[in-house]
């Protein structure tokens, strides 16, 4: 028997740096399920990138106002959650938000024009998509839809099970930050030893350069982040940060960060966002879906569900 | 047609988890997952129980459920607790999705400040890690692309790791994407570089590092957007770092200290030789340390030139620099020496919370220079630094 090793991928995608780790024993199959776990992030990214005309995205939003538009099955897919996500979370999390960033300039760090704000939220309202199976319609000229809110979590989750059929059950996938567990580690001297994972911390600069707000052994399952501090901008004193409430066109503001371990990514991410949506009443919502969070208030305190029940069955 | 969208959750899928299995593969890797771990033995905590039924609802004339995985029992997943003490080793980060930060590539991939790779495979083994990558960038006016192996192995008694590296680097250097200017049109640059160290555990409280770098270089070195800038066509360096930490049983400190020598091609020599005290009185940690630098000007570096009333004489300069083939203004090729003093003062308040102070004076000056004066016309640059910080550990 060959001896166990860990095979470590690092590539960027998405715009963010992404890699894959996994132990095993046969090195050219790692490779080979590694390299494909890498393509499989990268056919994602060309068929949804909103900055790509000729994807299914940009091709969606180029009709909006117009046609219906047919999609394949994968899309219905996305379609469908999309969709479930914006009725679970009282409409939320909505994924025509996006032209709400026509109004806000986060380079220049400027509050938006009263008029350029109400004329881009008049485009934000999934109720302004038509479906019908697999067709999909925008109803309103200048409507844009994006997957940008658990676009790359899938990916995590595909590229997990790309690993998975090729018969690799110890592995992680972190796509920017957004995780994938596909089981502990396999190395003889860490057998059965979770994956250590770090958290950002959301206020680097109030802490020792490098030290993370918490640590998390995780061996199966999603792990997702979702913080006002990748973009933002400061005026008056007050955070303006990229995480637009659609219904006000307003960025949140009471949380600073917030993590949560599901089942898989997608459903970590969706959740870390529509908490960071759900403000105040966010944690209150977060313990009906059994998930484990950590999740920094906007004064810095922690929040985290309770501790020890890492394998909660339901009937 | 009309929309049926409603914001009412129902029931049946009041999960987020739930809806995110109608996404393709999702609920394959939820349904197979524990068979094929339990298949290879692993860990104890991973047994758990899947239910996988589907469930279609087609009443004549009612809409239809449009998730269709209302039974659907999944895994919890498995982990331990969120642990918000920090500690040394993880395997990978959770945050909020980074951006790249631009990178300006330089020629050197292996050196302190190399970059992440745009794809590095690694691979570990029991006492070994080998890595190779492959990076790519492009800017308006450079691009580059490299690629760099290393390995690293440590003996059986952890005593010893030694480490070896290549990198090497082609760059593309083009200017003419700004309108008119063509001091720089299609040059390239190649470098390659070798290193090897060691790190060896002397005694229980020594522990020496040393490493030795060599890269030769061959193509365009000038600086395109500045005047009168024409440097040789190949550099070549040799670098060794040299490290000391010795901890001091009877005063409970440790000693760092550490020589760095640089060679090359331009006629650049410099040393850098640093010392660190490290310490701990109670709750409280004084470091000290100083630093001292010194480097020779490029052989082709140009000297400014003062005429008889000590004034700055531009003409003369331009004059020394027009009988030279090589030359260049740049500062940091001129001769000068530097010294850094600094102290850092920490408190533990708690042993959770500590606050430090430190505090760095700099002074550069051509007459800090090592054994001579230095490059001449060059101002003294002093700095002082202070940082103020409050650690907290959660």
């Amino acid at each position: 028997m060959k001896p166990w090793r860990t095979l470590c991928i690092e590539f960027s995608a998405m715009a963010s740096p992404c890699s894959v780790q996994m132990d095993g024993q046969d090195e050219h199959a790692m490779r080979q399920a590694a390299t494909e776990a890498v393509a499989e992030v990268q056919r994602i990214e060309k068929k949804y990138s909103r900055y790509l005309k000729d994807s299914v995205i940009g091709r969606i939003n180029a009709a909006a106002g117009g046609q219906f538009f047919a999609v394949d099955e994968e899309t219905r897919g996305l379609l469908d959650f999309a969709q479930s996500l914006w009725t679970l979370s009282e409409g939320l999390f909505d994924c025509t938000s996006g032209v709400l960033r026509h109004a806000w300039d986060f380079k220049t760090g400027q509050l938006p024009e009263s008029k350029k704000l109400k004329e881009m939220r008049a485009l934000v309202g999934w109720e302004k998509v038509s479906r019908d199976a697999d067709l999909v319609q925008l109803r309103h000229p200048g409507m844009e839809l994006d997957f940008g809110g658990f676009g790359k979590e899938y990916a995590a989750d595909r590229a997990a099970a790309v690993l998975l059929r090729h018969g690799f059950a110890h592995a992680l996938v972190n796509l920017g930050g957004d995780l994938h567990a596909l089981g502990a580690r396999a190395l003889p001297e860490l057998q059965g030893q979770p994956w250590q994972i770090e958290i950002t911390h959301p206020r680097p600069e109030q802490v020792q350069a490098g030290v993370p707000l918490a640590q998390l052994p995780l061996s199966r399952g999603g792990l997702a982040t979702s913080g006002d501090y990748e973009r933002y901008f400061i005026k008056d004193g007050v955070r303006y940060c990229h995480v637009l409430n659609p219904l006000t066109g307003w960025p949140v503001s009471h949380w600073q960060s917030v993590s949560v371990l599901a089942a898989n990514t997608t459903t970590s991410g969706a959740l870390a966002t529509i908490a960071m949506l759900k403000g105040e009443h966010a944690i209150e919502w977060l313990n009906t879906q059994d998930v484990h969070y950590l999740a920094v208030q906007h004064d810095g305190q922690l929040l985290r569900s309770a501790a020890a029940h890492s394998l909660k069955a339901r009937p | 047609m009309t929309p049926k969208n409603h914001p009412k959750p129902t029931p049946a899928t009041s999960s987020v988890l739930l809806a995110s299995l109608v996404l393709p593969g999702l609920a394959a890797l939820a349904a197979f997952s524990p068979m094929l771990a339990s298949a290879e033995s692993a860990p104890e905590q991973t047994t758990i129980a899947i239910k996988y039924s589907t469930y279609q609802d087609s009443q004549p004339g009612l809409d239809r459920v449009s998730v269709s995985a209302p039974q659907i029992y999944v895994q919890a997943p498995i982990a331990g607790n969120w642990s918000v003490e920090a500690s040394a080793v993880s395997d990978s980060v959770s945050g909020a999705s980074p951006r790249w930060h631009t990178q300006v590539s330089g020629a050197s991939r292996m050196s302190d400040e190399r970059k992440a790779g745009d794809l590095k495979f690694t691979r570990y083994l029991s006492r070994a890690a080998i890595s190779g990558s492959v990076a790519i960038s492009n800017e308006h006016d450079y691009a580059s692309r490299a690629l760099g192996l290393d390995a690293r192995w440590s003996t059986d008694d952890n005593n010893r790791t030694w480490t070896v590296g290549y990198g090497t680097s082609s760059d593309r250097i083009d200017t003419t994407y700004r309108e008119g200017n063509t001091t720089a049109v299609d040059q390239h640059k190649r470098t390659h570089e070798i290193m090897g160290g060691v790190t060896q555990v002397l005694t229980p409280t020594d522990l020496v590092q040393f490493n030795l770098t060599r890269s030769a270089g061959s193509g365009y070195y000038d600086d395109p957007y500045k005047m009168q800038d024409k440097r040789p066509d190949q550099r070549n360096t040799w670098i060794a770092l040299a490290r000391w930490n010795h901890y001091v049983d009877a005063y409970d400190a440790s000693l760092r200290s550490s020589y760095r020598y640089y060679t090359d091609t331009f006629g650049v020599q410099s040393h850098t030789a640093g010392v660190e005290w490290v310490q701990p009185v109670g709750r409280w940690t004084f470091t000290p340390g100083a630093r001292y630098y010194s480097q020779s000007a490029a052989s082709f570096y140009v000297d400014p030139v003062f005429n008889a009333n000590g004034t700055y004489d531009l003409g003369a300069t331009f004059m020394a620099a027009n009988a030279q083939t090589y030359k260049s203004f740049d500062q940091r090729l001129s001769a000068f020496g530097a010294v850094t003093l600094s102290l850092k003062v920490a408190y533990a308040i708690t042993p959770h919370t500590s606050v430090d102070v430190k505090v760095e004076d700099y002074q550069q000056k051509a007459a800090l220079h090592l054994g001579g004066s230095g490059s001449p016309g060059l101002d003294a640059f002093n700095a002082r630094f202070m940082q103020v910080g409050l650690t907290h550990r959660f």
